[in-house]
Parts: C-alpha cells; structure tokens; sequence
C-alpha cells in the first residue's frame, strides 16, 4: 500500500512540481498515474522511492514512513526509473547480483528469480554482456528483471512501455496483473492511454502538481461512452505542453 | 563558420558549466574564494621560487637563445603533462559521437571545433608557465621591448608543439585501444601504462637536459669557474638538443637576439613551422577522428550481434551475495576501471607517485665517475634516516590525496546513476564508506609499492617504510573521507565525458588545500623531534637515540589515526543531509 499525506515538492529552482497531493494506493492494486508533460509524475514517483525527499507531507510504504525509516520504507518497492541510466560497463548478471545482493537476497532466490523473469523477458542470453551493448529496450528489461529480485510488495514502475516488443509489453502487463493478484501494489505513470485504461484498476490525473481526478474508470466517467482519452483531454485541456 | 563557433562556443563552456545538483542560487562561495586564496598563497612561495631562479639564469645566461629555447620546450613539457589525457579524452574518445551524428554539421567541423577547445585550454596553461618561467627570465636578460611584444606569439605558438606531440602520442594509443575491443579493463591498463611511459620519458629527457657532469673544478673551491663551465656546458648540450625543436629556437630567437629584420624573419619562421606542425597534425588525425567516430556508432550493433552468440555463457550465471558493503566496493570497482575514461583518470595520477621514486632514484643516484652520489653521501649521514621518511611522508602524502581521483569525484563519478543509490535500501552512509574504502585501497596498492621502492632504492629502514606506509593509509583515509564529502556537498552530473566532471571542479582545489593542512601538520608535529635528534646526535655526527624517532611516529601514527577517525565520523554525521539535498 502507498499513501501520500499533502506532499509537496518545490525544486531550488522555483518550481513548484508536486502541491499537496493526496492519495492512497491499495493492497491488490494497479494504479495509472496519468497527467501532461511537466505536471510532476515523475517527481511523485521520485518522492514515493525515496529518492525525493517532499518539502512537506509524508509518504508512507506499506505503513512505513520513508521519512522516518527509508531504508526499510524502500526494501519494499521494485522501482522501474524511466531513464535507463544504469552502470553500463557492468555486465547484466553483475547489474542484478549488485541490486539482488543490497536488497538482501539470497544467491539461490537470486538465481532462480533471474531464471525466471530473464526468461519471461526474454534477456538470459544478454546477461553475460555488458550493458553498454544493450538497446534501450533491453535495458528496460534488465530494470524490470532487477524490480523484481526481491519480490517487492509495492512495484513502481515510470513510463514501463516506453520502448519495449508487443511480446514484452503483454509479458509486462501479465505479469503487473500477477502482482496485484498476490496483493502486492502496482503503481505505475504512462502516457499510453490504451495501456492504463485496460490494465488498471484505478486511475489518477495530475496536473499542475495537483492531484485533480482519481478514481475507477468507470466512477470517472460521466458517461458511459466517454473513452480515457477524451475523459483525459478534458480534464488537463488548458494545459500546454511544458516539458 | 557560425556552426564551428558555436560548436567551439559549446565545447568550452560544457566544461566549465557542468550542471550541479544541488541549488546555486543558496550556494555560498565564501568557503571556495577562501579556499582558492590559501591555495594560491601557499602556491605562491614556489612559482616565485621558479620565477626567481629563471631570473637569475636570465641573468648568467645573458638571455642566451638556447637557453630560453630551451625554457620555451620546458614550457612545452609542462603542456603536455596537463594537456595529453585532454587531447584523448576532448578529440579520441567520441563518447558524445551519437548526439552530434544527426545535427547537420560535417565531421571535419566538429573535429576542428574539438581540436580548437583543446588548443585554448592548453593556452591557459601556457599562459600560467610564461608567467612564471619564461617571463622572468625575459627580465632577468634585461630583454628589449620586442621580447614582451614576441609574448602573445609566444602564448600562440607554445601549445602547438605539445598538441602535434599529444596527437602523435594519442593516435596509436587510440587505435591501440580500437585493436583491444571491447575489454574495458584492459583498455585502462593499456592506457595507463603508455600514459607512464610517455611521463617517465618526459621526465627522464628533462632531468638529462639539465644534468652536469665532468668538471674539474669543485664548486666550493672555485664557484665562478664551476658555474661558467656549467652554464657552458648546458648550453653545448642545448644547441645539440634545440634543433629538434626548431620552431622554438626561431621564436626564442624572434624574443631575444639579432636586428629587426632577423626578429620578423626568426617569427615568421617559428609561425611559418608552427601552420606547417598544425597542418600535419589534422591531415592525420581527421581521418583517424571519422574512423573512431564511425567505431563508436556501429559498437552498439557489433555488440548486439554478438550477444546472441552469448547464449551458452548465460546457463552458468555467477552469482553471489557478498554482502552490500563489499557488494558496492566490487560494483564500484568494477564499472569504473572498464569505463576507458573513468578508469585512465582514476589511475593516471596514482600510479604516477612510484614512478616519481624511481626518477629520484636515478636523479640523486647518478655519480660522475670515481665520486659518490649524492645519494650515498647524503644517507650516510645519520640525520637522513631521521629526515628523509618525513620528506618522503609529505610529497607522498600530498600527491596521494591530490591525485587520488577515486576519492575526489566519487559522486560526480555515479553521474546519472546516482539515483539508483538513492533508490537502494541501504545506508547513504554504508555507500559513502564504500567509496571511502575503494579510494583508500586503490591509493594503499600505490602507496605499498611506494613505500617498497623507498626502501630498496633510497635506502631507508624498512621500519620507517612501514610507519610511512600505514601513516599515509590512515591520513589517506581521513582525506578521502572529507574529499568524497566535499563532492558530495556538490556533485557535477550529466556529463558525457568524465573530462568535463573533472574541469571546473572545486574537488582538486580541496585537495590540495587539505594535503597542504597535513603537510603543515605532519611538520608542527615533527620539528620538536627533529630539534631534540639534532641538539642529542651532536650536529649530525653522531645517530640520534632510538626513543627519538619512534616517539616522533608514534606521534604521527597516533595524529593520524585521530584525523583518520575525526574525519569518518564528520563524514557520518553530515552524509544524510547532503544526500538528501542532491535533486536527481
């Protein structure tokens, strides 16, 4: 379970990201975080990892204050980041030994999960390589792969479609939906309006740095025929593209 | 022309413009100016040191052109020291090859606009060596107004030698690394050791230029006689050795001697060289640039197809928690010395400090015939066991912080991945520790085989090399301690070639300001010692008693320590807050 107490985020730019944002995330859960360009998912997600602190406000990880106790609060997310920005001169199997290793996982669950999801993922053959050689796609897989290690009970994933294969994307997708069913927590930001609007169980929309829609699809629409999209475009439709 | 300026424009401020991330608008720079001045004060006593006995061989040389030719390559030298890995790293490693390959601009712009950003930072660094060699020996030889009007061709003209020399240098090194593939470990061994060679060969050509030999008069009997058979003598070998380096010699020339005309021809001459050293250099380094540029876009793909050939390797995957502390030391390890850049910065400077040993051993070994050095005269003396740890405890000492880029930037060195640190559960201090102990390991290595050569070449006991060696560990450790705080405080991210974290930064600036404050102290602590050994060994005559010394590094063991510790625990105490403060 996520929740988030009024929390807020000013950068030491002036920018004023994320204003008093509210919101719970349950047990068994996806959760689509949609908004424009600028609006402060990205910097949510940052705070809810832990590697934001907020100006204000408190974010709690399964009951656990991250303020309070980060290290324990972040034990418990899988964080999928957006920018694939990983040690490229380490090879794939260093990448996750490293990352399974400081979130305590055994080699042998290691071994296993790797096997597991590397399969799924279709990337065993690449780890032996250097991740240097990786595509952006392969690279977004090796991240998921390592999310997973630890069997997280909340799994944060940022604009996770973002240059993945049809195959991938489905595996993604099932495999969101087995997390939830396990009662783990998935909370995840896209831009692919089709994606959210199918897999999720609940939808947020930020804009402006606030919280300004967040329900079922269903509850959100008005009318029954209104697809996410239009429902999406109406609720953020004063707002330019700022990034 | 307006695209190559403006590449030029990018390519200079990117270096000095690194994006911090932590705010700058509360920054305060008190602290920094306050650190610069001291620096530069406490710098300030050797450059006038330099400037002065430039002075006064202006003076005895009577503005002999081979011997300002011969201060013009020294000038030289020192460019290229600084300036190499920068010809490498700016012009050879094309790690920005695929940002720049869809904008519509030719190669041939981007390679000049890179070889022009190298050429004016090696003008700054000529700029700093007149001032402090050429200048005043200029002043010292009384020079006429057409010396100080030849300086700004002089500042010109200075760096095109070392650039045509790095370039020459550079290229083979490239393309060694090209035949290596893609082993990145290897790539940095490689690296390094031609990086040593090229620094050994430079030193050991300098030392050779200035070294004297032979006379029949002894200094102290007939000083006159000596210094004029010596200045004769360096000045026989010069003319022998200027003419490898004639453009300098026309330009020493065009500076100090002859009419009017002549100084035109001899400055025309050295420009005319100069264009032609200039033209040379790109006419074999452009193709060489388009051939590096067009490996770093087709690596991905090579890479890629040979993934599939992987397949087998992957059914044996070794895999091993090793604990998070070790685990990070590894990680941390591993990544950078695969990374060619990371990996030839962060080991060029400390590897250079054994090789410093052996070139003193050589310098102060060497004998004329039938005479003792002055190394064997000097460790007979029994003030010398006393004397020379603690000369040797210093310099090492203060290179090994200064140099030590594993310890100066080992935030800037997680660039864009720092978030993952954020991310991770585990202590901000833990990782900081982590890097603390990989800094100070790496610099241990060095300072081993430091202390090793100090023993076997410079004759000290082996039991001052041991107290020297777990000294400089703990000082070593104190230091990297405050240095990785200090980069963390403000870390430069988002740079795509190391060079650019690494200029700008105030990191080396700290550095020295620290290594200078331990040096300051390793003296304050010692000198009562030194006093007591000199007032009870009877002036040099007689060894100093045994308790002396050993209470001086017990002392400096016990200093040590209480740094080493005070540091951990201010870096502990302050580690969460700067973390927290870096916005990724």
């Amino acid at each position: 379970m996520i929740r988030l107490t009024d929390v807020s985020k000013t950068y030491k730019s002036g920018v004023k990201a994320v204003d008093g944002l509210t919101l719970q995330v349950n047990d068994g859960e996806i959760f689509g975080f949609l908004g424009p360009n600028g609006a402060g998912k990205s910097t949510t997600i940052k705070m809810i990892t832990g590697i934001l602190s907020p100006d204000g406000g408190t974010v709690e990880i399964d009951g656990v204050n991250m303020a309070e106790q980060p290290i324990a609060a972040k034990s418990l997310i899988g964080f999928v980041p957006d920018n694939h920005e990983i040690y490229e001169t380490l090879k794939g199997t260093e990448f996750l030994n490293f990352v399974g290793t400081m979130y305590g996982v055994d080699s042998a669950a290691m071994a296993a999960r790797i096997d597991e999801y590397a399969t799924i993922f279709d990337i065993k053959s690449v780890l032996p390589n250097l991740i240097s050689s990786y595509s952006h796609g392969m690279k977004q897989k090796l991240l998921m792969v390592a999310a997973l290690l630890h069997q997280p009970k909340v799994w944060v994933l940022d604009e996770p479609l973002t240059g993945l294969d049809p195959q991938s994307a489905f595996q993604l997708k099932q495999i969101m939906r087995k997390q939830a069913d396990m009662g783990n927590t998935v909370f995840f930001s896209s831009h692919v309006i089709d994606v959210v609007e199918k897999v999720c169980d609940r939808i947020g929309i930020i804009d402006h740095g606030k919280l300004v829609a967040v329900d079922t699809l269903d509850n959100l629409r008005a009318d029954g025929n209104v697809s996410l999209e239009s429902l999406f475009l109406t609720i953020t439709a004063h707002d330019g593209d700022k990034e | 022309m307006k695209k190559y300026f403006a590449l030029v424009k990018l390519f200079f401020t990117q270096q000095y413009k690194m994006r911090s991330t932590v705010g700058s608008k509360d920054k305060k720079h008190i602290g920094w100016i306050f650190t610069v001045v001291v620096i530069i004060l406490g710098l300030l006593p050797f450059a006038i040191s330099v400037a002065v006995a430039m002075f006064y061989m202006g003076q005895i040389s009577q503005g002999n052109e081979y011997v300002n030719a011969f201060l013009i390559l020294m000038c030289q030298g020192l460019v290229l020291m600084f300036g190499v890995h920068a010809i490498i790293s700016n012009v050879f490693i094309v790690g920005d090859a695929e940002r720049l390959a869809y904008l519509p601009v030719r190669s041939l712009t981007v390679f000049l606009a890179k070889f022009t950003v190298t050429y004016l930072n090696e003008v700054i660094t000529t700029a700093v060596t007149l001032c402090v060699i050429v200048l005043p020996f200029g002043i010292g030889a009384g020079a006429s107004a057409a010396f100080y009007c030849t300086l700004p061709f002089a500042l010109l003209l200075i760096p095109v030698l070392p650039l045509f020399v790095g370039t020459v240098v550079a290229m083979p090194l490239s393309a060694l690394m090209a035949a290596v593939g893609k082993n990145g470990t290897l790539k940095t061994v490689v690296r390094v050791l031609m990086y040593l060679t090229v620094m050994a060969l430079y030193m050991y050509v300098m030392y050779n230029f200035g070294f004297f030999s032979g006379s029949e008069n002894n200094i102290l009997d007939n000083p006159q006689e000596y210094i004029a058979e010596m200045i004769d003598g360096f000045i026989n070998r010069l003319q022998g050795i200027v003419v490898y380096a004639h453009s300098d010699y026309m330009l020493s020339c065009a500076m100090l001697s002859g009419s009017f005309g002549d100084r035109i021809g001899s400055i025309a001459a050295s420009i005319g060289e100069n264009l032609l050293m200039l033209a040379i250099v790109m006419v074999m380094a452009l193709p060489f640039y388009n051939t590096i540029v067009r490996q770093s876009l087709e690596s991905g793909g090579i890479a890629r197809r040979k993934s599939k050939n992987a397949v087998a390797n992957s059914q044996s995957l070794k895999l091993r928690n090793k604990g998070s502390l070790l685990q990070l030391i590894i990680t941390d390890f591993k990544r950078t010395v695969r990374d060619g850049q990371l990996g030839f910065q962060s080991f060029a400077g400390l590897v250079m400090l054994p090789v410093t040993i052996v070139i003193f051993y050589f310098m102060l070994g060497q004998a004329s015939d039938g005479d003792a050095s002055f190394l064997e005269v000097m460790s007979i003396s029994p003030m010398y066991q006393i004397i020379a740890p603690l000369v040797v405890l210093g310099y090492t000492g203060m290179l090994s912080v200064i140099t030590n880029v594993w310890g100066l930037y080992p935030i800037t060195r997680e660039n864009t991945s720092f978030y993952l640190l954020k991310s991770l559960p585990i202590s901000f201090n833990k990782i900081l520790l982590a890097k603390v102990i990989l800094a100070t390991a790496v610099m241990s290595v060095c300072d081993f085989i430091t202390c090793l050569l100090i023993v076997l070449l410079l004759g000290i006991k082996w039991y001052y090399g041991i107290a020297i060696f777990v000294t400089m560990a703990l000082i070593g450790f104190g230091a990297m301690c405050i240095t990785t705080l200090l980069d963390l405080k403000s870390p430069k991210f988002r740079w795509a070639n190391f060079n650019q974290g690494l200029n700008n930064a105030k990191n080396h600036w700290y550095a020295i300001l620290i290594s200078m404050l331990l040096d300051l102290a390793i003296a304050l602590a010692s000198t009562p010692f030194l006093i007591w050994c000199y007032a009870t060994s009877n002036a040099q005559d007689v060894a100093p008693m045994w308790y002396i010394p050993f209470l001086m590094w017990l002392l400096l063991l016990v200093i040590s320590f209480a740094f080493a510790m005070v540091a951990y625990k201010v870096m502990a105490r302050k580690a969460s807050g700067y973390f927290n403060r870096i916005e990724t």
